[in-house]
């Protein structure tokens, strides 16, 4: 099996300050990486500069769509537009940095189906339902406006607004951060359910230890910019082998 | 077949004074299909890291653990995810799942891995949780608010629905009663029967005679310290 993302040494400064540098990773179709490290170490410039949403310095992002190598960030800005509209997504911390709150939920979902071409208004309300069910969002919601949803709402409706159109590859930067615990167990769940199911491969930030072992496989720890230990989710929870490491596994309140 | 050669294991506690603690010299090891291996020693003295190691959830300094033939090598955590898909079944001591998720589905959840057909799955769950003495009316709940024993049963069937050419079993019938350890330890010669190598931590000397275990002490095989 081939990667679908593969990152190599990737660099992003902001002037003299480092954002993140010497970033490789590997992810592979149907798995789930998690970022880890305390605030400032990087993670979100991380996952934004491997997202497009910031302009890395150096490095290189190799995108395998359907065994074709794309190299990210040397091509045309209009087929990388295509590509974060198609085969990737990304899924903000706060629901109100992904959603147009004055755009009912219906209209949120169907945003993306339409910039690809979709017009046919059947299908598109079908595909609308089809993605509320899937997030357990009721039916008679799909006119009403977003910001008549509770916090939970809002992050299930980001979700389904972001995989309404099969992307592959997703980036998600705490999507559990400003959710309440039950609320939060709900949407672990749901992120799982959507990962084995459409085989999705997932990129997720979290500072979250207890997140990340239930959904990552992989994991990258971040220090300063830098990664400082990387492998295996659970043997590098487990047993790990830098000092940083150690420390943040241990500074974990136990329940 | 379960093998492990020459292992040398040992923590280092960075953040405590650099503390080394060498927990194997030289660890040998070997499990074959249709047997199956039971640890022993007093608490403490490596029987679950020899069970992580071989799961991969513990690296090793040096020597070679080999699955099927296949080499655990940590540079490559895409391996060991495959080898846990589709070779090596877990039962640990404690059950860590989402909260709010349904049992059955926790049950389930193994076999979807390689099996689509979700009625299918669902069948074969409903019958482990019968044969394991977990009530209907539990199915639907999630385990975390369940007793030991049952959360244990729950753990056990989310292990043993699938037939694993290796298993990993910690500790799985501590605490359960007499007549649920016996269910457990029967469905394990089944799998033992089926050709796994199987090997597990067994707190009770009766059940490593149920099981017709082969028992190796430990303290005699390890040289830690």
């Amino acid at each position: 099996m081939e990667p679908i993302l593969s990152v190599q040494n990737l660099n992003k400064y902001y002037g003299d300050q480092v954002g993140c540098k010497n970033m490789n990773m590997t992810l592979y179709p149907g798995e789930v990486v998690g970022v880890v490290g305390e605030s400032g170490s990087g993670k979100t410039t991380f996952i934004n500069s491997i997202s497009g949403n910031l302009n890395p310095d150096r490095g290189k992002i190799l995108i395998n769509k359907d065994n074709e190598i794309i190299n990210f960030l040397e091509i045309s800005e209009s087929l990388k537009r295509l590509l974060i509209r198609t085969e990737l997504a990304f899924v903000h911390q706060n629901p109100r940095d992904g959603l147009r709150l004055d755009v009912s939920a219906g209209g949120n979902i169907s945003e993306r189906l339409m910039s690809i071409g979709q017009r046919n208004y059947g299908n598109i309300r079908q595909t609308i339902f089809k993605w509320l069910d899937k997030v357990e969002i009721d039916k008679s919601r799909v006119d009403d406006f977003p910001r008549t949803f509770s916090g939970g709402m809002l992050q299930r409706l980001q979700i389904a607004k972001n995989l309404v159109t099969s992307p592959k590859i997703i980036f998600m930067d705490e999507p559990t951060g400003g959710l309440d615990v039950s609320v939060q167990a709900k949407i672990l769940d749901l992120l799982r359910k959507l990962v084995r199911e459409l085989n999705l491969s997932v990129v997720i930030v979290s500072h979250d230890l207890a997140v990340i072992r239930l959904l990552a496989d992989k994991i990258i720890v971040m220090k300063n910019g830098e990664a400082v230990e990387t492998g295996l989710c659970d043997q590098v929870l487990d047993d790990p082998q830098h000092s940083y490491t150690q420390l943040l596994v241990s500074s974990v309140l136990q329940v | 077949m379960i093998e492990l050669n020459n292992i040398t294991k040992k923590f280092t506690l960075h953040n405590q004074g650099r503390t080394n603690i060498s927990v194997f010299k030289n660890l040998n090891l070997k499990i074959n299909p249709g047997e199956i291996v039971a640890l022993t020693g007093p608490s403490g003295v490596g029987k679950s890291s020899i069970l992580k190691m071989i799961y991969g959830n513990y690296v090793f300094q040096s020597g070679e653990i080999k699955i099927n033939n296949y080499k655990i090598d940590h540079k490559y955590p895409r391996n060991i995810i495959e080898l846990r898909k589709n070779t090596i079944g877990y039962v640990s001591q404690f059950l860590r799942v989402i909260p709010r998720v349904p049992t059955i589905e926790i049950v389930m959840e193994p076999l979807l891995e390689i099996n689509f057909d979700q009625e299918e799955v669902r069948e074969r769950a409903e019958k482990i949780l019968l044969d394991l003495n977990i009530d209907k009316n539990l199915w639907n709940l999630s385990p975390l608010t369940f007793s030991g024993g049952e959360q244990q049963r729950v753990n056990v069937a989310r292990g043993l629905i699938r037939n694993y050419p290796c298993l990993l079993l910690d500790e799985p019938t501590a605490s359960l009663d007499n007549v649920n350890k016996d269910i457990v330890l029967n469905l394990i010669n089944e799998k033992k029967d089926k050709g796994s190598s199987i090997i597990g931590i067994f707190h009770d000397e009766s059940s490593r005679k149920y099981l017709n275990a082969r028992e190796i002490d430990i303290t005699k095989i390890s040289h830690g310290n």
